[in-house]
């Protein structure tokens, strides 16, 4: 890919042609604020929270979604300016009204932008916002045990008819990308409990604590094992039941399949 | 001995009147007429729509250039035996002074017409191949084999087409972007989702004339250089199913599409696509997910499909009445299409009418007609002689406009600096009967059903949206609304991922700019003018107009309305639910809405 510069808030920014645009804003230290977007599963816009104006040089700026917009040689964005940030209070009042008891990022963003919710919940125990990040989660790692159902208003995510999902390996990749803490996950005495449904978790082989449920340990060893679909590496290279401490003193190299938290 | 040729409209509105069984009742009394004493021919056609739907079964006589309405089978023997003679003058259409219309070229709902995308539908067998062909059918694909793409784009370009889908975006351009790509694998695609409710156009085209889709897709590819395509069809429409595929097969028997187009060398496959059955599947994006067996969900729009469509692949979409029209354009040169219009408005455009308008149905006119003469004119004015109030166009994220903007011509750039949009073509005609709030809330509450719920400002704006315009039908508003309204609608407009999203509070943001007044009835005075909202509303009898013909009486269904003799009735207010019967029951205006007082 080509090397461009585009402008962001007077700032000039080296990047490709063709980077997102929330992504070359993050490499040059300039935040812009997102709920449905992660950098190993890109491609969603639907939060609309990282909206930014943008445009080329004297042809007026247009209101854009930063996370999927590519950018291209001359590009000049704002991220914060009046109106941009009169949209972000309105879509977090809308989205705090979705989901009243939404915490983590959700919560973080609405205390910057001074927002409450001026509506009546429908739901006031609901934390979801639709964001998609935990079935896009589930989906990259080929098991697709939840996903959205219905449509429109009437949109939710969960598993099949809501029961106790067959695919599910109790990875908990799901809960880790959610930004709202949605998504229940204990665990207590060796046991995780996420989607109502109890997996077994494996002792680390070092310290013995325990780290990954054993069908995530199995499913792993089917794709990546020895044996697994996608060949030897790099499931050989480490084992999946050493807990991430133990794994940074005692291995260095980590090609993790999967995505890190946000 | 003459010939004569009857067309009987078999387009579905006709068909749920009956008009299968026009058809063979016609057949069977022309055969007996057929005895050698009777020296006239006939042929009953099924054709596709006539247009004039509101007055179907429609009939109509050729070579005489005679139209019969509301036909029915026991008609079929007069028809015949009227032939060569003078027409069954109880079936003509009756103009407004009482006087009968032969046909087509005297009746006022054909004036100014102009037939280009519908040039064939009604005239033509839409399952006869032949009959497509004896009216120049596939000859501007002959044409286009022996032209340079290069040649095809410049004269869609020089027509000024542009997307009679929704967006109006031009034609030509998007052929040429297309073209352009890099990536030669690339594919065609026929929009015939039609999900508004209350248009019918492409269904009917699709129906009357698939020929001409087929053609004009063929036309795209060959310009675009694609081999395949794609018809995607709203699931609803099985007479259009059923007729694009025979024609399709049709067309590939008689090696028009196939291996080698019409003996060129060149290879074109179609297939047909069953559509999602969501409203937003018609969504180019959305579509294409649907069509690649995804979720019908709309994405981001920064890479286009003409560089980025069907499987990642450079893809042009075009909507049926669009692709109808391009054969016309390679056939008739640019001219035909660019000489009629206004401004950046060029050809014809189809219009679905319905509502409170006396004679609604399918018509075509010239880009830059006035709303006026399409209401008036060609429709008649409104049913039962009420004033007109406001007419909602481009279906149900366009917006409504006022009497006051009656003389504002349709076209691209004038309804849409208006507060509207031409969008796929559909007309909703309101008489003062119609209230503005709950036909804002109607139009939101359908686009709140139909959101795919992907982005935040559609699914939960929309969703505010209908809870406010709720609260102020139901008497609880508070001028507090009208802002929350302008700033959700501001919210879903700029902040939307896709054009439903963009465009759903045009309902809102255009009553509210034009209807203003309504809102703050509603709001302030706890009433609701039209008679429409029915927690603010009950009916009363005006004394001086009461005839006490004792109608309204009958039609109630609480039975709160009293009379007796020739004494002016009365209706308990108490009592009253507002449901409107009594109103549409007296023929002398006679009742009216009050305000319903707090009990
Ligand atoms: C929610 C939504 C629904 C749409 N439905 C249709 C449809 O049913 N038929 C159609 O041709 N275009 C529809 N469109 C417009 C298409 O996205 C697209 O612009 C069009 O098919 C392109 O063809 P054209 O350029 O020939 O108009 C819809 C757009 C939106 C946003
Ligand atoms: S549960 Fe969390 S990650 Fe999943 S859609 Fe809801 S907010 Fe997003
Ligand atoms: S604007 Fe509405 S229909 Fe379009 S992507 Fe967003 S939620 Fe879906
Ligand atoms: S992060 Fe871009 S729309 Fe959500």
């Amino acid at each position: 890919m080509r090397s461009i510069t585009i402008t962001i808030n007077g700032i000039e920014c080296a990047c490709r042609a063709g980077d997102f645009v929330k992504e070359v804003a993050l490499a040059h230290g300039i935040a812009i604020p997102s709920l449905c977007h992660h950098s190993a599963l890109p491609g969603q816009a639907c939060c609309r929270l990282c909206i930014v104006e943008a445009g080329k040089p004297g042809k007026g700026k247009s209101v854009v979604t930063s996370c999927v917009f590519p950018a291209e040689a001359g590009l000049e964005v704002e991220t914060d300016t009046e109106k941009i940030r009169r949209l972000r209070t309105n879509i977090l009042e809308l989205l705090l009204d979705r989901a009243p008891l939404g915490g983590g990022a959700l919560a973080g963003f609405a205390s910057e932008y001074g927002v409450t919710d001026p509506y009546t919940p429908e739901h006031p125990d609901e934390k979801c916002i639709l964001c998609g990040l935990c079935v896009k989660a589930c989906e990259k790692l080929g098991n697709s045990a939840i996903s959205t159902m219905m449509r429109g208003i009437e949109k939710k995510v969960g598993t099949a008819r809501d029961l106790p999902a067959e695919d599910c390996i109790g990875c908990a990749a799901c809960a880790k990308v959610c930004p709202t803490g949605k998504i229940a996950c204990t665990e207590a005495g060796g046991v995780r409990t996420i989607w109502e449904q109890e997996f077994a978790l494996l002792p680390c082989p070092v310290c013995g604590k325990p780290h990954i449920t054993g069908r995530e340990y199995d499913w792993l060893k089917a794709r990546f094992g020895a044996d697994g679909d996608a060949g030897g590496t790099p499931f050989d290279a480490f084992d999946p039941r050493i807990c991430p401490e133990c794994r940074r003193r005692t291995s260095s190299a980590h090609a993790g399949t999967l995505p890190a938290s946000p | 001995m003459s010939t004569h040729t009857i067309r009987v409209c078999c387009g579905t509105g006709c068909i749920a009147n009956g008009s299968r069984g026009v058809a063979a009742a016609l057949r069977e009394a022309a055969a007996r007429a057929g005895a050698p004493a009777v020296s006239v021919e006939t042929q009953v056609k099924a054709t596709g729509c006539h247009g004039f739907c509101a007055k179907g079964p429609v009939v109509a006589v050729d070579p005489d250039g005679i139209s019969y309405y509301q036909v029915k089978e026991s008609d079929a023997e007069e028809i015949v035996a009227s032939l060569g003679g003078a027409p069954v003058e109880r079936l003509l259409f009756r103009r407004e002074d009482g006087t009968f219309a032969r046909g087509e070229a005297d009746n006022p709902f054909y004036e100014g017409q102009v037939k280009i995308a519908l040039r064939n539908v009604g005239k033509i067998d839409p399952l006869s191949l032949g009959d497509y062909r004896a009216r120049g059918g596939y000859e501007a694909l002959e044409k286009a084999l022996a032209m340079a793409p290069e040649d095809i784009i410049a004269e869609v370009e020089k027509s000024g087409l542009r997307g009679r889908g929704g967006a109006g975006f031009p034609t030509g351009t998007k052929w040429r972007s297309c073209a352009a790509c890099e990536e030669t694998q690339r594919y065609v695609v026929c929009n015939g989702d039609e999900g508004d409710p209350g248009a019918f156009m492409d269904g009917y085209i699709m129906e009357g004339d698939p020929h001409s889709v087929i053609e004009g897709l063929a036309i795209c590819a060959l310009a675009v250089g694609a081999e395949e395509g794609f018809f995607y069809i709203r699931d609803e429409y099985l007479v259009a199913l059923d007729h694009m595929a025979r024609a399709l097969a049709d067309a590939e028997a008689a090696g028009i599409l196939g291996d080698s187009v019409l003996g060129s060398g060149r290879r074109l496959r179609f297939e047909i696509v069953r559509g999602g059955g969501a409203f937003v599947c018609g969504e180019s994006t959305a579509l294409m997910a649907s069509i690649e067996g995804r979720v019908g969900e709309p994405r981001a729009k920064y890479i286009r499909s003409v560089q980025k469509g069907l499987w990642d692949k450079p893809t042009v979409l075009n909507n049926v009445e669009t692709l109808a029209t391009v054969p016309v354009i390679l056939k008739e040169g640019y001219e035909a299409v660019q000489e009629l219009g206004v401004g950046r408005s060029r050809g014809t455009k189809t219009f679905a009418m319905v509502g409170k308008v006396k004679n609604g149905g399918l018509v075509e006119v010239p880009m830059g007609t006035t709303i006026r003469q399409l209401v008036f004119g060609n429709g008649g004015g409104i049913a039962g002689g009420r004033p007109f109030k406001s007419i909602q166009t481009g279906g149900p994220s366009g917006g409504c406009l006022p009497e006051s903007l009656l003389d504002l011509p349709v076209d691209y750039e004038s309804l849409d600096a208006n507060g509207t949009m031409v969008g796929s073509g559909g007309m909703i005609v309101m008489d003062d009967r119609n209230c503005m709030v709950d036909v804002a809330k109607y139009y939101v509450g359908f686009l709140a059903q139909e959101s795919c719920g992907k982005c935040t400002p559609c699914r939960e704006g929309l969703r505010h949206m209908h809870a406010i315009l709720t609260g102020i039908c139901e008497g609880k508003g508070t001028e507090a609304d009208i802002e929350r309204l302008e700033e959700l609608g501001f919210t879903l407009k700029e902040a939307s991922l896709c054009a439903l999203g963009k465009t759903a509070a045009n309902p809102v943001l255009s009553t509210l700019r034009y209807f203003k007044e309504e809102y703050l009835s509603h709001i302030q005075d706890g009433f609701c003018p039209a008679g429409v909202c029915r927690a603010l509303v009950v009916f009363g009898i005006d004394a001086e107009k009461c005839k006490a013909c004792g109608l309204c009486a009958g039609s109630c269904p609480a039975s709160c309305i009293s009379g007796e003799g020739k004494q002016p009735y009365e209706i308990d207010a108490a009592r009253c639910t507002a449901c409107g019967n009594c109103r549409k029951a007296c023929h002398f205006e006679a009742i009216h809405p009050e305000k319903r007082m707090a009990v």
